[in-house]
């Protein structure tokens, strides 16, 4: 299926409900996935201080800090870490809200697992583009600096 | 009520034994365009108004045979409705008062002031007319407050079943991926010869199918909408509805049942939600192949009306019987076995199309055959143009009383 992953993405798995966070988690581990669970919004932004997380699954019910303050706060902190939301039926309109906050997409609980393993690989390309963007981007700065020095960084 | 009446509206009985008076009472009627009937005894009289009932009768006390006052007393006991003007002997005040008691419009004795008398019967049908018009009221507001009596349960049955639907979501999502993780074990290499396996996967598809049905019944219950609120298009509902039928079709044609699709004069578009029309269509159509057997055939009816559009779904089915017309749009009121019917069919029906600010009606004939109608507006959120429709549905709803 998807185990062509060169090296394992970091995912950050984030639910009150621990039964299911076992449960995916262990097959997110079998798809060569590397999982880390937490079960609260707060358990989550501290995971994301110490671990360098590519992916965030994060539900949007739960008590405490909630989904959508909990992706609000990821966003704010970590830009460029991609969230895929879990929604119940109901709450689509979170959902809505969610992506506009930008979330990277939502799934149904329960969800499909080759739905989930197909956004998970999105999400993490679309985190590498932007991380390369900003790489060139950063090239382009310290080039241009460089030049205001009057000297290059490197022969080109 | 209260304007000069219209003598070709009331029906008029007069019931007395002196014929002479009766020919000089009914011509002056015919002057003010009243058409009276005429008897000359109690027993007649009653055996008029056994055929034809009269708004007005005008009875003397004095009668061979049955007397004026076990006549009144009839009249008023099969027909509680009929005013009757008592006509007692000269000064005979008594007889009067025992008529006004036995339910009598008023007395007049005899004899008569024509004009006094007819003065009399108009106002008793007037007073006819004004009881009727109580009636009817009456019967709105009985009606009303059954539709909000309904419209609330629905409201807390609703409520509650979407507060269940959440809760069970979640332990299902632990079974969904458990079920998936033991799934993913059965696949390892070190697991391809393991025995009893084919048994294992046997059991882990029922969890699976299981797993299935409660998520169809949580969706359903919390409203798969894609998007938030129902989007407007045009929607051609002649092409939206042979859509839906011919979606049907096949399994209706496996039982042996057709499809007609009628469509009345008028313009057949609307602007509203297609996906959640056709959800509608379809959970109505659905229904009715179920109800149906072998030879029969389903109605699907187009009744464009200025302001929007009828659609209706006729079978020739089992029908519904009376104590079941209250909960058919209850959530989970199933007479299917289970696996066949969630009871969320017309429960979801019901209330897309009061999102789409449309009604819902039901009319049933016991072992006759069902037919629902969906009245939607041209294009919701034009509350000024719907009180037209809620004229039309009152009508409606009166015919299906008559109905059952």
């Amino acid at each position: 299926m998807t185990t062509m992953l060169k090296t394992s993405t970091h995912v950050l798995l984030v639910d009150d409900e621990k039964d299911f966070v076992e449960m995916l988690s262990l097959k997110l581990q079998e798809m060569a996935y590397k999982v880390t669970p937490a079960y609260s919004g707060e358990e989550c932004l501290q995971a994301l201080e110490q671990n360098n997380v590519a992916v965030v699954i994060l539900d949007i019910k739960m008590p405490g800090l909630d989904g959508i303050e909990t992706l609000r706060e990821i966003k704010r902190r970590y830009p460029i870490v991609e969230v895929i939301m879990l929604t119940g039926h109901g709450t689509i309109e979170t959902a809505v809200e969610g992506m506009k906050l930008g979330a990277f997409d939502y799934l149904l609980k329960p969800a499909e697992f080759d739905e989930l393993l197909t956004k998970l690989q999105e999400a993490k390309k679309r985190k590498e583009e932007q991380e390369e963007r900003i790489r060139k981007a950063e090239a382009q700065l310290l080039l241009k600096e460089s030049r205001k020095r009057g000297r290059m960084p490197f022969e080109m | 009520m209260n304007t000069p009446t219209p003598g070709h509206l009331l029906r008029l009985l007069l019931i007395d034994d002196e014929r002479a008076f009766l020919s000089s009472l009914s011509k002056l009627c015919k002057m003010r365009g009243i058409e009276p009937r005429t008897a000359t005894t109690g027993e007649g009289g009653l055996a008029i108004l056994e055929r034809a009932p009269a708004h007005v009768v005008v009875l003397d006390v004095k009668m061979p045979g049955m007397g004026g006052i076990e006549t009144l007393r009839q009249i008023k006991k099969k027909h509680p409705r009929t005013e009757v003007i008592f006509l007692t002997g000269h000064a005979n005040t008594l007889d009067g008062v025992e008529g006004i008691k036995a339910g009598a419009f008023d007395y007049l004795s005899k004899p008569v002031e024509f004009d006094h008398l007819l003065k009399k019967i108009e106002q008793a049908f007037e007073r006819r007319c004004m009881l009727e018009e109580q009636d009817r009221q009456a019967a709105f507001r009985a009606k009303m407050e059954r539709q909000m009596l309904q419209h609330e349960r629905l409201a807390a049955l609703g409520t509650m079943a979407m507060g269940v639907a959440h809760e069970i979501n979640n332990p299902t999502a632990i079974i969904h991926e458990a079920a998936d993780w033991v799934r993913l074990l059965l696949k390892r290499k070190e697991m391809a010869r393991i025995p009893l396996k084919a048994e294992l996967e046997r059991a882990l598809e029922k969890i699976e199918s299981g797993v299935e049905r409660t998520k169809r019944i949580t969706h359903q219950l919390l409203g798969e909408v894609k998007s938030p609120g129902p989007q407007a298009h045009e929607i051609n509902m002649s092409e939206l509805a042979q859509e839906t039928v011919d979606a049907a079709a096949t399994e209706a044609a496996k039982k042996g049942i057709r499809f007609r699709v009628v469509s009345d004069r008028g313009s057949p578009v609307i602007w509203s939600d297609p996906y959640q029309i056709r959800q509608i269509l379809i959970n109505l159509l659905t229904n009715a192949v179920q109800a149906s057997s072998a030879g029969d055939e389903i109605t699907l009816r187009l009744m464009p009306f200025p302001h929007g559009i009828r659609v209706s779904v006729k079978d020739q089915g089992q029908g519904i019987p009376r104590e079941n017309l209250d909960k058919i749009f209850d959530p989970f009121f199933s007479t299917k076995s289970p696996g066949n019917g969630t009871g969320l069919g017309l429960y979801v029906a019901r209330r897309v199309v009061e999102d789409l600010e449309g009604t819902i009606e039901v009319e049933s004939l016991y072992g006759r055959g069902t037919e629902f109608s969906v009245r939607l507006p041209r294009r919701p959120g034009r509350k000024g143009e719907r009180a037209g429709e809620d004229r039309v549905s009152d009508v409606q709803i009166e015919k299906g009383e008559e109905m059952r």
